[in-house]
């Protein structure tokens, strides 16, 4: 450990935070707020019934991407290449049932669960993802779209309806982390509208956030982990007990950009959120279930709908949960879901979003293959740590 | 205006067929984090518990799906796999479960069906891993190419590390509770489908209380329905498709334009009507052969006749009303539950879709219904649920 900059989040945080010699505002926050006899939290249900079921007897495969637009349209991103045989059985050739078919990649729903768009695939002129990954509406109302093949180097840009409009990078050309013209394997990407400067977390292969002219394509600055210069040199598996890596682990899977600008970076496997100014200053970090190997806690993020943005939401794939975090301090307030298939549950969610009502949409990779939605039910008092599966109270 | 083209359309004898309606907040979230594995059987004993056998840990990715059954955990608080037995009430919580290797018998490699008799026993066939012509890549890594077929669907491992197990042969009997009570067949012993002693890999079993016999679709490895002593376990009596003699002879792949086969292809499960007629599902072959219980048999019928790969009739259950007029066969490839006519084998509607969402189903290979007309699905593959669908009365088709 480092120094107060690490502060760690979990079951037992008070304990850890002493341990680690946190200044006392934090603590001090933490009393109070016991003092007033009850944490206050954003509190969610599941509609179980969101969305519609899909036209066409399509079905999903791994859905890696979501993205929520200005009219409140949900937007996702998943891998129709990757529907398993029997399941794409009508697909088939010949068919070998009546059922299914594999969905258009990019899928947009109105806010009520219909399916009203969808497009996606090779065309003229750009290079479709080998593996689709990540999927962004700006305040331009164009949509964003990474990809995370060994192959994939780029992002593409199109219209709403799919018309392409610039491609960033080429595939097959990645040059590693210090590369201003392609990506590796790029997991998310978001556009500040202040500044029209598209944010990339990158990614599979590199181990930085990169920044770019969202016009243009420009390549304006990247960074590292501590806002370091990024080396892809491989640092082995994460292990919970060792100092933190001073490089980012791959894949970072996501760079989010708060009102107060402040950018919100996924560490992945390094269970750790990293947070910079946006031009790569180091801020701070946050480890979330720290004692999580493999494919680590920290999948994506996305902000409370207040003005502040007074509360984070984490998506943990490998935990089957969401966090509610106060932002201020980071602190983990509480978390809904759990494993399993039915409404509420997860299998690997691995991106969220939310809209302009503070509803939380997620979807799920794997074979959780899912999009759903999280019905934003007011603040009030947080009763459990762990919510488990929040369904409505009939 | 509606209500009257109802009654009109009603009036010139329109077919009333029974209407459905999922329950997508039935069972409750399973305690423990636990969660199911593939599901191949699902029963309702007599007092409208609902019964649950999946293939647990060897069908769940040890690296992405049950990171707290490693060692050391992978994962903080999220998922382990469920007993292999569950036991739900009407509410759906969980009031039972059990299973797993233990003294006096062979657990089988992986499960098939279930069944609860009379007397509350609990009936298993050890049906060995499943079939998988229609093909599968199971999603276990999140990129691409890398790590995909970790998981060691079909090998029947026995857990992580365990040697593997002799190929499953025989079907169990517990209490309601878990106490082992009769094996019939041993595992790794087949002698094919004329067998007296010995079974190979049996899908499913249904109990005859009043006669103490038990039959058993026989299954994946033979071609037959088999009936046995359900006390004692006993050979009684066998037969094959068309109640023939039946044979292990190749045959061909399915082909809906050619005659229908004079052999069994997978015989996934057999259920006895009320008026003692035995339904036997000819999965590969889209078919339901009727039989009287000592083997005679009495008509076929195709449900979605084109269907290829996994085949169209994997389970059957019977309505609730005194006639059973009606059959539901879940089919697990078209991923729907289709609705005929008991008495002529038509079929009358489905219902089910694809998908991951509530009412849809991804391998619906199971199907059980309670006292209220209730339909009980389990999904095999990576469809892994138990779902519950309302039985809303009879309405036009």
């Amino acid at each position: 450990m480092s120094g107060p900059r690490h502060l760690v989040i979990g079951a037992g945080f008070v304990t850890a935070i002493v341990a680690l010699g946190v200044s006392r505002g934090v603590l001090d926050r933490a009393v109070a707020v016991q003092a007033q006899g009850a944490v206050m939290a954003p509190r969610f249900e599941v509609d179980p019934m969101f969305p519609k079921p899909l036209p066409n007897n399509w079905v999903l495969g791994e859905t890696i991407g979501l993205g929520i637009d200005s009219q409140d349209h949900i937007w996702i991103v998943h891998r129709s290449d990757r529907v398993n045989a029997n399941e794409g059985a009508a697909d088939q050739n010949p068919p070998t049932a009546s059922c299914c078919r594999r969905a258009p990649p990019v899928l947009e729903f109105d806010p009520a669960g219909n399916l009203v768009g969808q497009w996606g695939g090779p065309g003229e002129g750009y290079e479709w993802p080998l593996s689709n990954h990540g999927i962004f509406v700006d305040h331009k109302d164009n949509v964003w779209i990474g990809g995370n093949d060994a192959k994939d180097a780029h992002v593409l840009k199109f219209t709403k309806s799919g018309k392409f409009l610039m491609q960033v990078g080429h595939q097959g050309k990645s040059g590693g982390s210090n590369d201003t013209e392609n990506f590796g394997r790029v997991a998310k990407i978001i556009v500040d509208p202040k500044t029209n400067e598209a944010y990339i977390a990158d990614g599979y292969g590199n181990k930085r956030v990169a920044v770019i002219d969202a016009d243009t394509g420009r390549f304006k600055r990247y960074w590292g982990a501590y806002g370091n210069k990024p080396d892809d040199t491989n640092i082995g598996r994460y292990d919970p007990n060792a100092p933190p890596a001073q490089q980012f682990r791959t894949p970072v899977h996501c760079a989010d950009l708060s009102l107060d600008g402040l950018l919100y970076v996924c560490d992945r496997p390094n269970d750790r959120i990293q947070v910079f100014r946006p031009d790569g200053t180091f801020v701070k970090e946050i480890f979330i279930a720290k004692k999580t190997l493999g494919d680590g806690s920290v999948w994506d993020i996305a902000f409370s709908k207040d003005p502040q943005q007074k509360y984070l939401y984490l998506a943990d794939g490998k935990n089957e949960k969401v966090y509610i975090i106060l932002r201020e301090t980071m602190e983990i307030l509480t978390s809904f879901g759990d494993g399993g298939r039915q409404p509420g549950q997860f299998f690997a969610v691995h991106s969220i979003a939310t809209d302009s009502k503070g509803n939380i949409y997620t979807t799920e990779t794997y074979e959780g293959r899912r999009l759903q939605k999280f019905v934003y039910k007011g603040i009030g008092p947080v009763t459990k740590k762990d919510q488990g599966t929040v369904w409505p109270t009939k | 205006m509606a209500g009257r083209d109802r009654i009109a359309t009603q009036g010139r004898g329109a077919a009333q067929v029974p209407r459905f309606q999922v329950d997508p907040l039935w069972p409750k979230p399973l305690p423990n984090h636990w969660i199911f594995g593939s599901i191949t059987g699902v029963a309702v004993d007599a007092q409208d518990h609902i019964w649950v056998v999946h293939r647990g840990v060897d069908s769940l990715n040890p690296r992405t799906e049950i990171g707290l059954a490693s060692d050391p955990p992978s994962a903080e608080s999220c998922c382990l796999p469920a007993p292999f037995v569950l036991e739900f009430d009407q509410t759906g919580a969980v009031v039972g479960h059990w299973g797993g290797p233990g003294h006096g018998y062979d657990w089988p490699q992986s499960p098939g069906g279930i069944a609860v008799d009379a007397k509350g026993n609990v009936w298993i066939a050890a049906a060995g891993p499943p079939d998988l012509a229609g093909g599968r890549a199971t999603s276990t890594s999140e990129e691409p190419g890398g790590g995909a077929g970790g998981q060691a669907q079909g090998t029947g491992r026995g857990g992580r590390g365990a040697t593997p197990r002799p190929q499953d042969a025989h079907v169990l009997k517990f209490s309601r509770t878990g106490a082992f009570l009769l094996q019939i067949g041993k595992a790794g012993r087949v002698e094919g489908s004329d067998s007296t002693t010995a079974l190979n890999r049996p899908a499913a079993v249904e109990v005859d209380s009043a006669a103490n016999e038990v039959y058993v679709a026989d299954g994946l490895g033979n071609h037959r329905v088999v009936v046995l002593d359900s006390e004692t376990g006993a050979y009684k009596r066998h037969w094959g498709a068309y109640g023939e003699k039946p044979t292990d002879a190749p045959t061909a792949p399915y082909d809906p334009n050619a005659p229908p086969s004079k052999q069994f292809g997978i015989v996934s499960a057999v259920r006895l009507a009320k008026d003692g007629l035995v339904y036997v599902c000819d999965r590969k072959n889209d078919r339901i052969q009727v039989f009287k219980k000592d083997g005679t048999f009495l008509k076929e019928g195709f449900v979605s006749k084109t269907t290829l790969g996994d085949g169209a009739v994997w389970d059957v259950a019977f309505s609730k009303d005194p006639q059973q007029r009606f059959l539901y066969v879940a089919d697990g490839h078209d991923q729907k539950v289709w609705i005929l006519v008991r008495d002529t084998l038509e079929v009358v509607g489905s219902v089910g879709a694809g998908g991951r969402w509530p009412g849809h189903f991804y391998g619906v290979g199971s199907i059980a219904i309670d006292s209220k007309g209730n339909i009980y699905t389990g999904e095999t593959y990576e469809g892994k649920r138990l779902q519950k669908f309302v039985f809303k009365g009879l309405g036009p088709a």
